[in-house]
């Protein structure tokens, strides 16, 4: 059964070797991964959001980086090194742990952990990074009083935009203009939706009775889709659309336009409101 | 303990196992399912002060909903009084008191069955319904909740009542009569040669998470009649 | 010891009758259209609370609820309460004797419940495998092309909802039941009828969740977000009967094993002693046991929502549906590591045997399992990161969850340094743990994305963190399964699976696993919502490729239930006592196991782990093999 351990200490030299070779993989790996794959990780320049999000991706991947080259690498040594070569069985020697070697995975597993918290704190400080943050919310951008407010409601199953400071008009086309920082505030009338524009950076969860706000700061014109996220009935997959972030000329004219288009549909709505509170709907989906 | 390993049939309990085993098994079901009920609750309590602090379009709690206090004051002190009936029974079971035993746990059997009664006709009297706003879905929904634990317990009562009973003229550690084993009736012997020894255990450990039960009917007083 | 061993066998048709799984689906057909019928009549009578709907949801309650009692009484489950009610006292043991009839009704054994396990788990997995296969047929092409947009997502939602059901027992159902009374040294599990009806409980569970086609289907996924929920038809009433059979059913099972492992460990074996595996058991049980009621309490509520008109998820009568997202992820974050935990537990125990070395840094590992434990209950509002709950809380989760990886890291060390300088050997079961450590990994890597708030905007609710949790559930419980299954076979069976087959099943499924998931990381990343029927024109490339691998996934369980027929049915190579030379109790004892498992309950002097010990004084020794078959 138990036969003789194998000879101990036939090389000792084992960890120091699997060390030095990891170290040298991971400086190698490490800013390969970091510089070429990092900034191909979506969502792309969209928005001071998606930049930020795609500098977060690149931390995250570079961080991952030796975590995963140094346990491949250990399988790897090991399954290679300390194969059984016997046809008989043999036991290895009866190793029950290291105080040394626990610590420092504790310190080093420990530090790694907090310093991934604290920047992904940091980062969700810089104006909430483009998630949803409910009505109050928590992480503000610079010049937020003066963010431009757009309503996004979601309704089974498509959004509509509604402007505020356009006298409330509701449109089926999402327009922003460009260098802006724009206040969305995400609600739905039926199930939960979650607006997701994409190459914003953006993504809001709309529930029924909340009014989401989310920031994000514009760049230069261009489009971008819109999908929905959540699970929220029958035709959820074809909750999609295109958005277009427009010059600031022409997302005024633009506005305009649309506001003569609803005066004479305004009064069959409510009021502009954070929230709307429909009769309940039953058996929709 | 080596004693523990000696020949099994030293045993005269269930199926040749030590005797304190039932009771140690019973005992720590008894604080696990405690537990697990103490989470089931914690749903509702949970529901309640969230409901209760978002408010959603003003129906937390409309005007015209106000639970009947002297119905849930009936309800919680019958709860408590039956298991502090069973802790009393529990006193006499263990001093040996059997007939005792038996007056109590009937007591306060029937003090539970009076919970059940008086919280269907609290449900049927109270002038509004489970579709009045948030307080009174937390209300409906825990009030039934709590009700089907209450019966499940009272169940398990009603069980160790009806063995003693049943077995009120077996002197302690006497055997029954073989075909008095339960279970499955086509078992040849009976396996469980003194049926009054299992009585104990089992209600240890039911007097603990009656009392248990009891409290959670306190707290669900104090917080939907009191707060 | 077979005391009693006398064989009574009564006539045929008196054994199709008796209480069996025959006259448990009867009764439960019966039960059913009695429950329907009391549904209609009541709210034919108008009672105020359930008029206004217009779909009776009432009735398919009730008849679910009748039916799935129907069904246990029918098995023999109303035999001992009704007992227990005319003063009886208990008797533990039923059905335990011989023969085929025993795996199809209420049998005491836990080995017996073990096989149960093993065999009803494995076929709902086979149909939860099946909806995903016909999910990755729908995906080939962008838009909708075989099912239409509802069915498509009553696929999706069996798919989910079945595999978050039944593979919580995944491994505790089969493995626990089967093999913690004899790794503790114990005759049986401290409730062995409960330990029966938690297997029952999920089979009915299961038919639940099947029947689901018959009334619509339901559109919300496995979490069953309110007040989709609410709106959605009588479909979605299989969904929470479903979940809350499953709820009580993980609720007892892990009551059970805590109980067991608590009162019944043989003498001697002491907490330090406690195979890693019951620790992982012991941790999971923790998690089964409380978070399961919340899950039993969150569906209530939706099911008084959509019968009694009760109003707590409905914003619009003083609810909220947040109430529903908190309530569902406090239970739903535990339930991934009840999902998780076993499978590390699996990988602990098979190492030692086959590095031929003691489990490196017990004690590291056992603070690993219940410190996820406990940690787990503090993370769940990262599945609301973008929800617009509680925002200025979500620096809290973002470290909380991270935290877990600390605990997660300890499993991960123990294991790895295990191997190091041990005198590994390449079987297949030690092949599926070595998988389990890359594919953890992986998922455990990409959980790291998730738990980032700016990287979660992007991949929350996208493919990204379906890939997520496939490379942590399907990568770490169902290759730990296999490699539990492919360890134990001789045990459990008698019989030795084929080797051969069994490393082609492990290489195919390997490959074709990583091929499969690993492009849906860039899926996600590349805009791709989960539970969608279309999407967009540029991921088709990705989207081919994945589905083809997934059917070669689905090929090679075909492969490993190929070897399992073949090996156990046909080619029946008897299996020896203790092929892997494990120091474990359970291979102490005969194969078969006999039904008492011990004759004497042995006295444990140390851990299973005593490995490259020049003088091994412990359990081999001193531990008497039952065997008396
Ligand atoms: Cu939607």
């Amino acid at each position: 059964m138990s036969a003789q351990p194998a000879a101990a200490g036939s090389s000792p030299a084992h960890g120091r070797r699997f060390l030095a070779a990891w170290i040298v993989l991971s400086a190698i790996l490490t800013p390969v991964v970091a510089f070429f794959l990092g900034p191909a990780i979506p969502p792309g320049n969209g928005s001071v959001e998606a930049t930020g999000q795609v500098f977060d991706n690149e931390v995250l991947v570079a961080v991952s980086t030796p975590v995963c080259v140094f346990v491949v690498l250990f399988l790897g040594y090991a399954l290679v090194s300390f194969r059984s070569r016997t046809a008989e069985i043999v036991d290895g020697p009866p190793l029950r742990g290291d105080m040394r070697i626990q610590i420092a995975w504790m310190i080093v597993t420990g530090a790694t952990v907090l310093g991934l918290a604290a920047f992904g704190t940091y980062e969700l400080l810089q104006g909430g990074a483009g998630g949803g943050q409910g009505p109050n919310a928590a992480f503000l951008p610079a010049g937020h009083n003066h963010a431009l407010d757009v309503q996004v409601i979601g309704q089974q199953w498509e959004f509509t935009y509604r402007y505020p400071t356009f006298g409330g008009l509701e449109t089926p086309q999402l327009v922003l203009p460009a260098n802006t920082l724009i206040r969305l505030h995400v609600t739905s009338l039926d199930a939960v939706h979650s607006f997701w524009a994409y190459q914003l950076g953006v993504k809001a969860d709309a529930n029924p009775g909340t009014d989401n706000v989310v920031y994000v700061q514009t760049k230069g014109a261009r489009s971008f889709d819109i999908r929905c996220a959540e699970l929220c009935g029958l035709w959820h997959g074809y909750m999609f659309d295109t958005g277009q972030v427009v010059d600031q000329g022409r997302f005024t004219a633009w506005a305009k336009q649309q506001q003569t288009y609803f005066t004479p549909v305004a009064r069959y709505l409510p009021p502009y409101a954070t929230t709307y509170m429909p009769d309940p709907q039953r058996r929709a989906g | 303990m080596s004693e523990f390993a000696a020949n099994e049939t030293d045993y005269e309990v269930v199926e040749g196992e030590p005797p304190e085993l039932l009771g140690r098994n019973l005992n720590s079901a008894g604080h696990l399912l405690a537990s697990a009920t103490a989470f089931f609750f914690l749903a509702f309590i949970f529901a309640y002060f969230y409901l209760r602090s978002l408010n959603n379009a003003g129906l937390w709690h409309p005007k015209h909903v106000t639970p009947p206090t002297t119905f849930g004051t009936l309800v919680m002190a019958l709860t408590v009084l039956s298991a502090i009936l069973v802790r009393l029974g529990l006193a006499d079971q263990r001093a040996g008191r059997r007939s005792e035993w038996r007056l109590k746990a009937a007591v306060g059997l029937a003090a539970g069955v009076g919970v059940v009664v008086l919280q269907v006709v609290e449900w049927a009297t109270m002038g509004f319904g489970p579709a009045d706003g948030g307080y009174a879905s937390v209300f409906f929904g825990w009030t039934a909740f709590n009700l089907l634990f209450i019966v499940g317990t009272l169940f398990w009562l009603q069980n160790l009542l009806a063995t003693a009973i049943r077995y009120r003229n077996v002197p302690v550690g006497g055997k029954p009569t073989p075909g008095h084993a339960s279970g499955d009736p086509g078992r040849p012997g009976h396996d469980v040669a003194d049926p009054l020894s299992l009585v104990r255990p089992g209600l240890e450990a039911l007097s603990f998470y009656w009392t248990f039960l009891a409290g959670l009917g306190v707290l669900a007083w104090v917080v939907l009649y009191l707060a | 010891m077979s005391a009693t061993a006398v064989e009574i066998r009564p006539p045929v048709w008196r054994r199709l009758i008796g209480f069996n799984a025959i006259t448990g689906v009867i009764f439960g057909i019966i039960g059913y259209y009695l429950g329907w019928f009391l549904g209609h009549h009541i709210t034919g009578k108008s009672i105020a609370f359930f008029a206004d709907i217009d779909q009776n949801d009432l009735s398919v309650l009730l008849g679910y609820f009748f039916g799935v009692s129907g069904f246990l009484i029918g098995l023999g489950f109303g035999v001992y309460p009704w007992a227990r009610l005319r003063g009886y006292p208990p008797s533990l043991r039923e059905k335990e004797t011989q023969g085929t009839s025993r795996y199809f009704g209420l049998c005491t054994d836990h080995k017996v419940v073990g096989i149960q396990y093993l065999i009803g788990i494995g076929l709902f997995f086979f149909i939860g495998g099946l909806n995903a296969m016909l999910i990755r047929v729908e995906l080939l092409r962008p838009a909708s092309q075989v099912f239409p947009a509802g069915q498509y997502l009553t696929l999706v939602g069996m798919h989910g909802t079945m595999m978050m059901g039944m593979m919580t027992s995944g491994i505790l159902g089969p493995f626990a039941n089967y093999f913690v009374p004899l790794m503790i040294g114990a005759r049986r599990m401290a409730f062995p009828r409960i330990e029966s009806l938690t297997f029952w409980l999920l089979m009915a569970a299961g038919a639940v969740l099947t029947t689901t086609i018959f009334f619509g289907g339901f559109p919300t996924g496995w979490t069953g977000y309110e007040p989709l929920n609410s709106q959605a038809n009588t479909g979605m009433d299989s969904y929470l009967v479903f979940f809350a059979l499953v709820g009580v059913s993980m609720c007892l099972l892990g009551l059970n094993m805590l109980a067991t492992i608590i009162t019944m460990r043989a003498p001697g074996l002491t907490w330090s002693r406690l195979p890693i595996f019951c620790w992982a058991v012991v941790s999971t049980s923790i998690l089964n046991l409380l978070a399961a009621p919340v899950l039993i309490a969150v569906l209530g509520m939706a099911i008084l929502d959509r019968t009694a008109q009760t109003t707590f998820f409905n914003p619009q009568g003083g609810g909220s549906p947040y109430l529903y997202q908190n309530l569902f992820w406090v239970f739903g974050h535990p339930e991934v590591y009840i999902l998780a935990l076993p499978g590390m537990g699996i990988v602990l125990e098979l190492l030692p045997v086959f590095a031929r070395k003691p489990l490196w840094g017990y004690r590291l590992a056992v603070s690993g399992l219940l410190g996820v434990t406990l940690l787990s209950w503090l993370v769940w509002q990262h599945h609301l990161f973008v929800s617009g709950i509680n925002s200025d809380l979500r620096p809290f989760y973002m470290l909380s969850t991270e935290l877990i990886s600390i605990p997660t890291g300890f499993t991960f060390l123990c294991g790895l340094m295990t191997l190091w300088r041990g005198q590994i050997r390449f079987t297949v079961p030690l092949l599926f743990c070595l998988a389990w450590f890359f594919n953890f990994l992986i998922g455990g890597l990409s959980g790291v994305f998730l738990s980032d708030v700016p990287s979660d905007v992007t991949t929350h609710g996208s493919f990204f963190s379906m890939a997520h949790f496939h490379y942590t559930i399907m990568g770490g419980l169902v290759f730990a399964f296999f490699a539990a299954i492919y360890y134990w076979s001789p045990k459990m069976f008698g019989y030795t699976l084929n080797e051969r087959l069994g490393k082609i099943h492990f290489w195919v499924m390997f490959i074709s696993f990583n091929s499969t998931f690993a492009p849906l990381f860039a899926v996600g990343f590349l805009g791709q919502p989960r539970r969608t029927v279309t999407y967009a024109h540029n991921l088709q490339f990705l989207n081919d490729w994945v589905s083809v691998s997934a059917f070669v996934l689905g090929l090679s369980m075909l492969v490993f239930l190929y070897n399992f027929v073949y090996s156990l049915l046909f080619a029946r190579i008897r299996a020896p006592q203790n092929p892997w030379s494990s120091l474990s109790l359970e291979w102490q004892l005969p194969s078969p196991v006999p039904v008492h498992n011990f004759d004497r309950i042995p006295v444990i002097t140390g851990d299973p782990y005593d490995y490259g010990n020049p003088s091994p004084g412990a359990i081999p020794a001193t531990a008497p093999a039952g065997g008396s078959s």
